[in-house]
């Protein structure tokens, strides 16, 4: 049974070949979202299991869409991956993924077998 | 009668002291005006028929000897731009003199005529001005400092925004890069073994530009610290995990001795472990080709009067005095450092490795990094074995944590009596001579 993942990352070309490497695996369904300001509605209809979330983005940035989810119960309890390209994101090394909770924040370039863990972790957790 | 009284009431209504000594008679004076007095301090009475070895300290009357001397020999005016004597009361009068030989056709007598100025006011505030010139410099010179110091730091903080800003533009495109390396990676064809190097080197050549953009960004980033008390000793174990497997690949033997009771240090932990494997994985580098590899870490402590001795004086504008410091070092048997390259190690992307092995910003970061610790980082040649050694000093105390370049005293020189005469006798050589 795959997984719904919901990408959200104005960066086109990242986000085909993110969904490319995690439908690979065969244990995700991957849509896509370039505009952050549409989200909310992609997410209501597309019900992921966890949503991947880029941190910069223009017009509505990953910070916002990570507070409409959150003021909304239904939505509030999917996992997010943040995902950033900015340097000062918190690093992470394997062993923090397991302790941390349902809110992530990877560097990019992203590290995709550290990726697929996370996302294993969150959706047994959830 | 009449004629002599003239020419001394003249005398004595002149603003400058006038005398005279026979000098064919153990130069004893024969005029003495009332200026003369009036400078000396010494009346007239108790002056003529005496020389100055009677008048003056003997230091004195030896220097007014010579120049009496000379000026007889050379047989013309002499200019005296000063000279110093000391009154009874010990006060110092500064007088400018003129000697001039005369020789008296009637008697037959040779004598030396003296006219003196006192110029002490003048030379007093001739004194203060140079002083309050010496306040000027060295106050221009604090404003200049500061002022580089403003330049540098606004220049930190513009390339600073700059980096983190490229740092963001040139990750997404590396992000997206690598994952159509992880993609292409997954489907290699077994049978074109170059496929699988070529993304081999792809993933490799995305992985340094990242390192690149993220050394710049360290580099110029004015984050601050989260400093914490540290125990040295366990930082190191904590590092020397990190890079246990660079010391075995390349079996180099280590050897860790830390003083007991080691003050603790206040250090931001991650950033240390960085300036720490950058310092070690250098070393590692260095003896690639050494036969023996030994990679030597020892810490101790030491109170700054000894650092400063041993180190030079570069470390007293970092610490205060009284402080203790930390002082880690860690030896390596390497290659060592060239003479044309001592000067530039810390310079950004200064490496002499080959391109794509080393981008040169190690070094200029962990400096930065250990600076903004208030410390200070160096690695020169190990004095009598081949190696370098890279030496970090760190404050024990929180609060240690701005470099302030002072500029020199203004007081400190010139301000002895020995070194002010000094000067005064140099002063005289070179002007007095001239007819
Ligand atoms: N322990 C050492 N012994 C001899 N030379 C050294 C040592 N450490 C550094 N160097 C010299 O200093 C240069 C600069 O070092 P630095 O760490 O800044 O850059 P790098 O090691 O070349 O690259 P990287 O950015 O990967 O650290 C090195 O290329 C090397 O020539
Ligand atoms: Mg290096």
């Amino acid at each position: 049974m795959s997984r719904k993942i919901l990408l959200i990352d104005d960066e086109v070309g990242f986000t085909e070949l993110l969904k490319m490497n995690l439908e690979r695996t065969g244990a995700y369904e991957v849509r896509i979202e370039n505009d952050s300001t549409k989200a909310l509605a992609t997410v209501r209809s597309f019900m992921p299991d966890a949503i991947i979330l880029d941190v910069v983005m223009p017009g509505m940035d990953g910070g916002d869409v990570q507070a409409q989810l959150q003021s909304n119960p239904l939505l509030a309890r999917i996992p997010v991956v943040m995902l950033t390209a900015l340097v000062d994101s918190t690093e992470l090394s394997e062993g923090a993924v397991a302790q941390a909770g349902s809110q992530l924040v990877l560097p990019k370039p992203v590290n995709l077998p550290l990726l697929l863990n996370v996302l294993e972790t969150l959706l047994v957790r959830a | 009668m009449e004629k002599h009284s003239i020419v001394e009431s003249v005398l004595d209504n002149l603003p400058v002291a006038v005398f005279a000594k026979d000098a064919t008679n153990d130069f004893r004076f024969v005029l003495w005006n009332k200026k003369q007095e009036e400078v000396t301090t010494i009346r007239a009475e108790k002056a003529l028929g005496k020389n100055d070895y009677h008048l003056f300290s003997q230091e004195s009357a030896d220097y007014f000897r010579s120049v009496d001397k000379a000026v007889i020999k050379r047989g013309s005016l002499m200019n005296v731009p000063e000279e110093i004597i000391e009154t009874k009361h010990g006060r110092e009068v500064h007088l400018r003199t003129i000697k001039i030989p005369v020789h008296d056709a009637e008697t037959g007598r040779t004598l030396v005529v003296g006219i003196s100025e006192d110029i002490t006011e003048h030379v007093k505030s001739r004194e203060q001005l140079e002083r309050l010139n010496r306040h000027l410099v060295a106050a221009n010179q604090e404003l200049q400092q500061t002022q580089l110091q403003l330049i540098q730091a606004e220049k930190l903080e513009s390339i600073g925004r700059l980096a983190a800003g490229v740092a963001h533009e040139v990750k997404n495109p590396l992000a997206l890069l690598l994952l159509g390396v992880d993609y292409l990676a997954q489907g290699i064809h077994p049978d074109d073994p170059n496929i699988g190097r070529i993304l081999h080197q792809m993933r490799e050549a995305v992985e340094r530009a990242d390192r690149i953009v993220r050394g710049l960004v360290d580099f110029s980033s004015q984050r601050a610290l989260t400093r914490e008390p540290t125990q040295l000793a366990r930082l190191i174990d904590e590092v020397l995990l990190l890079v246990k497997h660079e010391l075995t690949r390349s079996s180099t033997k280590v050897s860790v001795r830390i003083e007991k009771d080691l003050p603790l240090v206040y250090l931001d932990m991650s950033k240390f472990e960085q300036v720490l494997i950058n310092l070690i994985i250098n070393a590692v580098h260095a003896m690639e080709k050494s036969e023996s590899k030994v990679l030597k870490i020892r810490a101790h402590s030491e109170s700054l009067e000894d650092v400063v001795k041993n180190q030079g004086a570069r470390k007293r504008e970092v610490f205060r005095s009284g402080d203790r410091v930390v002082i880690l070092e860690i030896f390596d048997t390497g290659h060592g450092i060239a003479p044309q390259d001592s000067g530039r190690l810390f310079d950004p992307f200064f490496t002499t490795k080959a391109t794509g092995v080393g981008t040169g910003l190690g070094l200029s970061v962990a400096r930065r990094i250990v600076e903004l610790h208030g410390g200070e980082l160096s690695l020169k040649n190990r004095e009598n074995e081949s190696g370098a050694v890279a030496r970090l000093i760190l404050p024990t105390k929180l609060e240690t944590g701005r470099i302030r370049t002072r500029p020199p005293d203004p007081q400190s020189e010139e301000s002895t009596p020995a070194a002010r005469k000094e000067r005064k006798e140099i002063d005289t050589t070179a002007e007095d001579l001239t007819p």
